[in-house]
């Protein structure tokens, strides 16, 4: 499970984030909504290690991050929004070392690495240079990686960016077997109808605050309204669609 | 819940680095081979030229008995120390980037790798960065004395084991000093302030080389000052630095002895600064790698007066804009600028040159000597003047960068973009290239008519090179490339230096031929016949027009193949 705890960041006076709190459960599979600049990018950066928050607590699997950094990240896959892959190796070397950086055995890696590549479908490319790949290439490539030590949470930043639809589709349906099979998900997305489809919870940051937080319908019951989508109700929390503006400026 | 992986060795960490360097063996681009045989010849010629000399130095000096081994000690001496300095800047540099600024940090800190296995990957890759052209200096120096002294494997083992050390402690020094400076600056502006210290170092040294006048060692009556020459660098503290240390050290294997106690004060030093170095690793760096996310702000923001300096420039509203951008954007890349500052160290050293040149110890032939050197003189300047344009100018359309759809989506003529690169490039460049062939001819003490002929020839060989560093770094972009050295050093970049070799070559034989008659002329005190003017006159036409043609067809083509570009 992740578990955070009152977590800050500050950057000099100003506060990206506020006190967050939030935990997933073994299983779940947890929406992380906001705005551009609501701070999503800055807590999961700090979840997964690679910001020093100003205060607070992280746990990833029972392993205190500031304590135990390793066994913490050990457990955690991680999926960035820029992902970063060494353009020089192929996408099998890449496999490779990421395992090796996990504690994997080269057999045990060999087998994974087979077994995710045809599952991202990447097979194909596993001998090219990882410069020759498209965008969307290179995010299933990360996905590989992320899911080649078998992690018991995962935490990802837009996971759809640069997918096709194929690609969209399985990475929903890996997330939902991974969630049956008891790995807890925590996803920042802006794609709202993803989030409606998948996410068992939902928080939502703005300003670097959790402002609400429940599942979909109970975020319909906080935003008072009827609406089926969750695009007017994550609109109405985060300040409205200004839709009167537009028209003046248009 | 599962066990904790065993976090890797350090080694593991510098796979990548060694998997990249073999695929890129393995799979060559275009111009790789052209680009290894290039440097690597230059190199074998740079390391040839340093064994040759250093070896014929140490050869002469065995003629001085006791004065040729205390020269060869104080040598060592100042050899290492002017090293150790660079190797602590150098190391700084390096090591905010190893250790802040890599890409790959992001992978690494998200993986379960412990401090310890991070940090002596990063030390060992800030060593080999910070260290490799220091060694690959030292190697023919070092060579080269042993084999002039006839040196046993002893000495060579002692090198070995001397280099090592030597580059750690500077290193771990600089490693410390960032690990301290990215906790007081965010790691982005520090980089800049560690540029801007490292140039203006570089530039003390060579102007502080230069000026030391190291010529005067080469000429005979001056021998009994050499001693005094080397004794003037040391100074109390000395014997205080590993530099010291080493030198002698490696003096004692020359002598077929051994310093313990140098090369042991080395080792235990490199040691103690690399537990220190890795003890400040543990408490400074992730706080400092955190403050290192931290955007900077834009500095010469207040740049308005450049909008209205452009609004002054011939060419449409496009035009002035791409002008200002591409300025605001220079100016707040110190990288960029902050070369400048080296450039105008060896150019000062270049005008120095020629102050100091002492043509008069030869009388009879100074006159005939100063002209020749004037055209020796144009061809240098023009030769610096590619230098400039291939890291300035050829880049200018590959700067652009993965921002190039801007420009293509926009209704802006790839002619007029192209052409408001070429303007921009060229005001500089022939401001620099009239100021230094001017100033040196002046200098130089050439005749009248040189100096002008040098004035007008490098106008127009400035039109030329800059031209076809717009047009061929149009028609070779690198959008892709991680910095704008990288798109100089590319096959386009090398490409341009060879033409631009070729053309300079071409230019001063045009010139120097009607030159020659005419001097020869006037040294004869006799007309120069109408019908050799013509000819005269022709061959300074042809120059004026290959120039020209140089200028007009790369920019022809250059615009073409940015409009044929996605085609």
């Amino acid at each position: 499970m992740i578990a955070v705890e009152s977590l800050v960041k500050k950057y000099g006076s100003f506060t990206a984030v506020e006190d967050v709190s939030l935990s997933v459960a073994p299983g779940e599979i947890h929406g992380f909504l906001g705005p551009n600049g609501a701070g999503k990018t800055t807590t999961i950066r700090m979840i997964a290690g690679l910001l020093k928050p100003t205060s607070g607590r992280v746990t990833i699997n029972g392993h205190d991050l500031a304590r135990e950094p390793e066994a913490a990240k050990a457990s955690l896959g991680f999926i960035p929004d820029r992902p970063f892959i060494y353009e020089k190796l192929t996408g099998r070397e890449f496999l490779r070392f990421h395992g090796g950086l996990y504690g994997m055995e080269a057999a045990e890696i060999e087998e994974r690495a087979r077994e995710v590549l045809e599952l991202f479908e990447l097979t194909r490319w596993q001998g090219e240079l990882v410069e020759s790949f498209s965008h969307g290439m290179k995010q299933r490539l990360v996905m590989c990686a992320a899911f080649l030590h078998r992690p018991r949470a995962v935490l990802v930043d837009e996971p759809m960016v640069g997918l096709d639809p194929r690609g969209a589709r399985l990475i929903k349906d890996i997330f939902r077997l991974m969630s049956e099979r008891g790995v807890a998900v925590l996803m920042s997305t802006h794609t709202l109808e993803v989030a409606q489809e998948m996410c068992d919870r939902i928080s939502i940051i703005l300003r670097g605050q959790i402002i609400a937080r429940g599942t979909v319908d109970e975020l319909r019951a906080l935003a008072g309204g009827e609406d089926e989508h969750l695009t007017p109700v994550f609109l109405k929390l985060t300040g409205g669609s200004g839709l009167q503006e537009i028209e003046e400026v248009l | 819940m599962s066990a904790p992986a065993a976090t890797p060795a350090f080694p593991y960490l510098l796979l990548p680095t060694l998997w990249a360097m073999r695929n890129r063996a393995r799979r060559r681009e275009r111009g790789d081979t052209a680009r290894v045989a290039l440097f690597g010849g230059i190199g074998l010629l740079v390391g040839a030229a340093i064994f040759g000399v250093v070896f014929w130095l140490t050869w002469q000096l065995l003629d001085y008995a006791e004065l040729g081994d205390y020269l060869i000690r104080l040598g060592f001496s100042w050899l290492f120390l002017t090293f150790l300095s660079f190797l602590a800047f150098s190391g700084i540099v390096t090591a905010l980037s190893t250790f802040f600024l890599s890409e790959d940090l992001r992978l690494l800190l998200a993986a379960p790798v412990s401090r310890e296995s991070l940090f002596y990957s990063r030390f060992v890759k800030t060593v080999g960065q910070a260290g490799w052209m220091v060694v690959t200096f030292l190697v023919p120096v070092l060579l080269a004395v042993g084999l002039a002294r006839c040196a046993g494997p002893g000495y060579y083992l002692t090198a070995c084991l001397t280099l090592v050390p030597f580059v750690i402690v500077p290193v771990a020094v600089g490693s410390v000093v960032t690990l301290v400076l990215v906790n007081v600056f965010p790691a982005r502006r520090a980089r800049d302030i560690l540029t801007l210290m490292g140039l203006l170092f570089a530039m003390a040294i060579v102007m502080m080389l230069r000026f030391l006048r190291p010529e005067r060692l080469l000429s005979v009556e001056s021998l009994p000052d050499i001693a005094g020459f080397f004794s003037t660098l040391q100074s109390p503290v000395t014997p205080l630095l590993p530099s010291f240390w080493a030198g002698e050290t490696l003096f004692a294997a020359l002598q077929g002895g051994a310093d313990w106690l140098h090369a042991g004060a080395l080792w235990t030093t490199a040691l103690a600064f690399l537990v220190l170095a890795r003890a400040a690793f543990s408490r400074w760096y992730f706080t400092g790698w955190s403050k290192a996310q931290e955007a900077r702000k834009a500095r010469f923001t207040r740049l308005g007066f450049l909008d209205s300096f452009a609004r002054l420039l011939p060419g449409g509203r496009p035009r002035q804009h791409l002008f200002v951008k591409d300025l605001k954007v220079f100016l707040r890349d110190t990288t960029q600028w902050s070369q400048l500052l080296l450039l105008v160290a060896l150019m000062l050293v270049y005008l120095y040159n020629f102050r100091v040149l002492d043509l008069d110890r030869i009388p009879y032939m100074s006159g005939v000597v100063k002209n020749a050197y004037a055209f020796v003189n144009l061809a240098m300047a023009a030769f610096v003047l590619s230098a400039v344009a291939v890291r300035f100018v050829f880049p200018s359309v590959s700067a652009e960068g993965p921002a190039f759809w801007i420009v293509r989506t926009s209704p802006v003529p790839m002619r007029a973009f192209l052409w408001s690169k070429f303007w921009t490039g060229l005001v500089p460049v022939l401001v620099v290239a009239e100021a230094l062939t001017i100033t040196s001819n002046h200098f130089l003490g050439a005749a009248p008519f040189l100096r002008v002929l040098g004035a007008v020839a490098i106008f127009f060989m400035t039109f030329a090179l800059v031209g076809l560093a717009t047009g061929m770094g149009a028609i070779y972009p690198r959008f892709n490339a991680e910095n704008l050295t990288q798109v100089a050093g590319s096959y386009g970049g090398i490409g341009y230096m060879v033409l631009a070799v070729l053309f300079i070559l071409v230019e001063v034989a045009l010139l120097a031929w009607p030159s020659s008659i005419y001097f020869w002329h006037q040294y004869r005190e006799i007309r120069i016949p109408p019908a050799q003017i013509a000819v005269m006159a022709a061959s300074l036409a042809a120059a004026a027009a290959v120039a020209m043609a140089t200028f007009w067809t790369s920019m022809q083509r250059g615009i073409r193949a940015l409009e044929a570009m996605g085609a």
